[in-house]
């Protein structure tokens, strides 16, 4: 009660669905943990000034001038703050996933208010593509490190399921439980992506919650001990013996296979092999290296950060319930460390460990002070994921020009870094720019939806397909395609949308309604590039239009090439 | 300091391929890659043009769906198990194959059968990643195809054309460049015979030259402010598939230039074009071309469908072999047949054949591949190999043989983990004697 007068949600409210179906001393159990952490959240309400984004942003960036910039000479390697056209392209890109609109761009820059950034990122953050834009991302989170293809089968209900999570009042531990701990029809439940991608694989599955939830690749050690890091072998395997009771099922409707579905194997005969196939198994075993046929060792459910224990012999649930506990548990410092530089890293360009997903432990941190300050306050605003966004772009270091990510200048984040767009980035700007319809065409009546195959093969699926990446490989390790090359360059659809001719195009219409030669390159540069082109680029345009001599095919070669140019297909 | 490069390259080759990364650090004084002179992508692409000047290719048969052994290449007329289908006999005295391939049958002199295949993997999507990368599949690291591994490890200068060239219905399943990156995927065509998906500008050559001047001199912009590095590889990337779609070895895409005689030894079926195609383009200069053929997942009707199947491969696979020896061509590309695995031998209540990856076979020509030769056996229920098993790691480290690549180089994964390009497994050297 008293939480709700301080005007905060307690946290009971937050609990996952999935919790444990039996038992009451874990529900008992729970309850503590909530009653702390309410307690420890009314203190928190003393210094609530420690959560304010605009103030915790401000220390981000002291933080960073302390220990990252202070050696640099006069901050002369310090990177400039970006234009208010850079800024709102960026931020647009970054958090709803599409490009700002001609009309966006010049309220936006016209604004004459200081906190303007503020409020453009609020109003994007209460913007539904918000939720759309991160789901997808992590949908490609975890469909890109798939061991099973039909796996994607699910993918279009994991993006519903995370769109509608990210929008809706967000918190990272909340969506980390259910993904831990889910069940049900893959079609249904997005929840259960991670755990079907590895088909149920006990070691794939903890391989990959450890590495999305926690950032530490403890796989390494599933074979051997970890090479740099300090894990062992035996610990891999006690993390997965929180996961050997998966099974993935076929859900079949009328003999015939519609669908997977993820449940609990709490009873059967106890299998002396590992859970490497989809059926599950009562306990985790440990194989022998020496003997991989041999039935190796039994192992006990053994969370490696903490040294907590589970027995034998529990249920799915219990142990996944509790693993989900643990893993999300403010003494786990690597749940919030693993979010914050992931974000960190999508946002200002670069991460305070690269790849994002591999941050630890023997691992040196860039800026380290400020990894520990923010992932710190991100786990105290309760793993708030839109609390994070604010912060994070608020800080001067957000803000910065770019440069090129392969100039290694010493001193972290003295700028933001170029971003590649992601594949549905890519897809929404191309349709913005060029005035083509997202939608699906209207179904008709008694017509099927389509299918995820169908969908994968629609606009949107098949640039996907060619200019998709995984989003946590090494971004300098992400290059372009041949395909991607000439998607862009001669795609029927894309030459079809940037004729001049007639008036049932974009530039057809431009072209229609403006006169003036200089005023069509800006509007095109505006579209293309989210900013007015500068005198230069004007001219060359201009020359050119000159040069070529029909009015019409000049236009269209320009916005080919802007469409083609390096800078729409990254966000500066 | 080319000179030291290119000498060690020599050097090092002599040893039938022998090239491992620390050898080649050694053989570079430290200074020069202090300076940054050569990176080791560079170092890889000396190695890569060096094979390529040998011309090495191959050509993979992809048959999706797990062709049955018995009634392709490893026929069991004596025993039940065998159910209906026939033996015949070949070019070769003793070697005999199933009465589906006539026309390999003629050809069995070029060619090998590898009888005792054996692997764990009896489920699609797993086996159609462990056959083509000698991996089963995991979220630690994505293998790269062998296909990928092949353009990485052998590509030229003057090819003008993707390295790795996959002709058919893209599934999805199969591996692709991995941990190598997308440069390194599989450039697929989904039909032979038509021109690839987008390779024609949509305007006139002039016009097209224009357009990407005018590109760079826009892109130069943005390099001016703080993208030079990204403007620098966006120009060069599509410097490269510029010159694809104006280069003259496009050509190779276009059938209609082969002679008559020879578009009907390939059967003129979409099946045989792809083969036809396939030799086209390895004459051309791409090191790997894999062809996809499905559906092999006879689980009813197990006889009629695999007849069936086998017509669409029969006639082409055996032109492509004669093909590529009028040619000239086998020695140096290597042509393999294979599937996921392989069917059971107890014949089901439908007339079919489930999945049976214990014991299958894989048909492996050219590329040093003595013809008229049988590896390993079955027994006489044809499920459990008797003689010379050969796993899936052995068969890529056969594969490495033929194409004289190093498989103990190691690609790097994105956790900084070194992965070999074939871990375990030894040759089949009895097939090259």
């Amino acid at each position: 009660m008293i939480c709700t007068n301080v005007g905060i949600q307690p946290p009971a409210a937050r609990q996952p669905v999935a919790a444990s179906k039996k038992g009451n001393v874990m529900v008992v159990w729970r309850t503590l943990l909530v009653v702390t952490a309410s307690m420890l959240l009314l203190a928190e309400q003393a210094g609530a000034a420690g959560l304010d984004p605009q103030a915790t942003a401000k220390r981000v960036d002291e933080l960073l001038a302390g220990e990252s910039f202070g050696g640099a000479e006069e901050g002369a390697a310090l990177s400039a703050a970006a234009t208010d056209q850079t800024m709102l392209r960026r931020l647009s890109l970054d958090l709803v996933g599409h490009p700002p609109t001609a009309e966006e761009i010049t309220a936006y820059t016209l604004d004459p208010a200081p906190d303007k950034r503020a409020a453009a990122v609020e109003r994007m953050l209460g913007d539904q593509r918000f939720g759309q834009n991160w789901g997808r991302y992590w949908r490609d989170v975890i469909m890109y490190r798939r061991t099973e293809e039909r796996a994607l089968r699910s993918a279009g209900t994991l993006e519903r399921f995370l769109t509608q999570e990210l929008n809706d009042d967000p918190h990272w531990d909340v969506i980390a439980r259910q993904f831990i701990t889910a069940t049900g029809d893959i079609q249904e439940e997005g929840s259960t992506a991670i755990i079907m991608a590895q088909m149920g694989s006990a070691e794939d599955t903890t391989a990959e919650v450890s590495r999305i939830f926690l950032g530490i690749q403890i796989q390494c050690a599933q074979c051997h001990n970890h090479p740099t890091d300090r894990w062992k072998r035996e610990q891999f395997h006690q993390l997965a013996a929180f996961f050997p009771r998966i099974a993935v099922r076929p859900v079949r409707v009328d003999g015939k296979r519609k669908s997977f579905e993820v449940v609990s194997i709490d009873r059967g005969p106890k299998r002396k092999k590992n859970n490497n196939n989809r059926r599950g198994n009562l306990e985790h075993y440990m194989p022998d290296l020496d003997h991989p046929e041999a039935e190796g060792e039994l192992m006990q459910p053994v969370f490696f950060v903490t040294g907590q224990k589970l027995d034998r012999g529990q249920s799915d649930q219990d142990r996944r319930g509790q693993i989900a506990e643990w893993i999300t548990s403010d003494s786990n410092r690597w749940f919030a460390r693993a979010y914050v530089n992931r974000m960190w890293s999508e946002l200002v360009g670069r991460g305070f460990y690269e790849p994002v997903d591999d941050i630890g432990p023997d691992r040196e941190a860039r800026a380290p002070k400020t990894l520990d300050y923010l992932s710190e306050r991100f786990a105290r605003s309760q793993y708030d994921v839109k609390w994070l966004f604010r912060v994070i772009t608020a800080t001067d270091a957000y803000a910065r020009q770019s440069r090129s990510r392969y100039e290694e200048d010493g001193a972290p984040f003295a700028a933001n870094c170029p971003q590649r767009l992601r594949g549905d980035q890519l897809y929404n700007t191309l349709a913005s720019v060029l005035e083509i319809s997202d939608r699906q065409p209207p179904r008709a009546k008694g017509k099927k939806a389509p299918n995820y195959k169908q969908r994968m093969n629609g606009p949107r699926g098949q640039l996907n397909q060619t200019f998709g990446y995984d989003p946590s490989v090494r971004r300098d390790e992400v290059v372009g395609s041949i395909p991607q090359a000439l998607y862009l360059m001669n795609g029927p659809q894309l030459n079809q949308a940037i004729r001049a001719r007639g008036s049932n195009t974009m530039l057809g219409r431009l072209l229609r309604d403006v006169e003036d030669d200089d005023v069509v390159v800006e509007e095109l540069y505006l579209r293309c590039l989210a900013r007015e082109p500068n005198d230069e680029e004007i001219e060359t345009c201009l020359e050119y239009v000159k040069s070529v001599g029909d009015r019409a095919e000049a236009f269209e070669d320009i916005t080919w090439s802007l469409v083609n140019s390096t800078e729409f297909l990254n966000r500066k | 300091m080319t000179m030291h490069v290119r000498h060690h390259v020599d050097v090092s080759l002599s040893r039938r391929g022998a090239i491992r990364r620390r050898d080649f650090l050694r053989g570079i004084s430290a200074a020069s890659l202090a300076a940054g002179t050569l990176s080791w992508r560079d170092l890889v692409s000396l190695q890569a043009a060096e094979l390529q000047k040998r011309g090495m290719a191959c050509i993979i048969l992809w048959m999706q769906g797990g062709p049955s052994h018995f009634e392709t290449f490893s026929p069991k007329p004596g025993h039940e198990n065998g159910g209906e289908t026939k033996a015949i006999s070949t070019s070769v005295p003793g070697i005999e194959v199933s009465e589906n391939f006539p026309h390999f049958a003629k050809v069995m002199h070029h060619a090998a059968i590898i009888r005792s295949m054996t692997s764990k993997e009896g489920s699609h999507p797993r086996a159609h990643h462990l056959m083509p990368t000698g991996y089963p599949p995991t979220a630690r690291a994505k293998h790269p195809a062998f296909g990928s591994l092949v353009a990485q490890q052998i590509t030229s200068d003057h090819l003008d054309l993707p390295a790795f060239v996959r002709i058919g219905r893209n599934t999805r399943d199969g591996a692709g460049g991995g941990i190598l990156g997308i440069e390194f995927d599989p450039f697929v065509l989904p039909e032979a015979g038509k021109p690839p998906t987008n390779a024609s500008p949509g305007t006139t050559l002039t016009r097209y030259d224009r357009r990407l001047g005018l590109l760079g001199r826009l892109d130069a912009t943005y390099a001016a402010a703080g993208g030079q590095q990204e403007v620098a590889e966006h120009q060069k990337l599509y410097q490269k598939a510029a010159r694809m779609i104006k280069s003259s070895q496009m050509k190779a895409f276009d059938l209609d230039g082969e002679p008559a005689n020879i578009r009907d030894g390939y059967g003129n079926t979409p099946f045989g074009n792809g083969c036809l195609l396939a030799r086209r383009l390895v004459e051309t200069g791409v090191p790997c071309v894999e062809l996809v053929l499905g559906s092999w997942d006879t689980h009813f009707d197990n006889f009629a469908r695999v007849r069936e199947m086998s017509g669409k491969v029969d006639q082409p696979l055996a032109y492509l072999l004669t093909d590529l020896h009028q040619r000239g061509m086998l020695d140096k590309t290597m042509v393999v047949w294979m599937g996921e695995f392989g069917r059971t031998p107890r014949i089901n209540p439908r007339g079919g054949r489930d999945h049976y990856p214990k014991a299958f076979n894989v048909v492996m020509a050219g590329g040093g591949v003595q013809g008229g030769k049988v590896i390993g056996r079955t027994d006489a229920a044809g499920g459990t190999v008797e003689d010379r098993p050969v796993t899936v790691t052995d068969l890529l480290q056969t594969f490495c043989t033929c194409l004289e690549i190093d498989s103990t180089i190691e690609n790097i994964a994105p956790n900084g983990r070194p992965i070999r390009i074939v871990d375990d497994g030894a040759p089949v050297d009895e097939l090259f004697v």
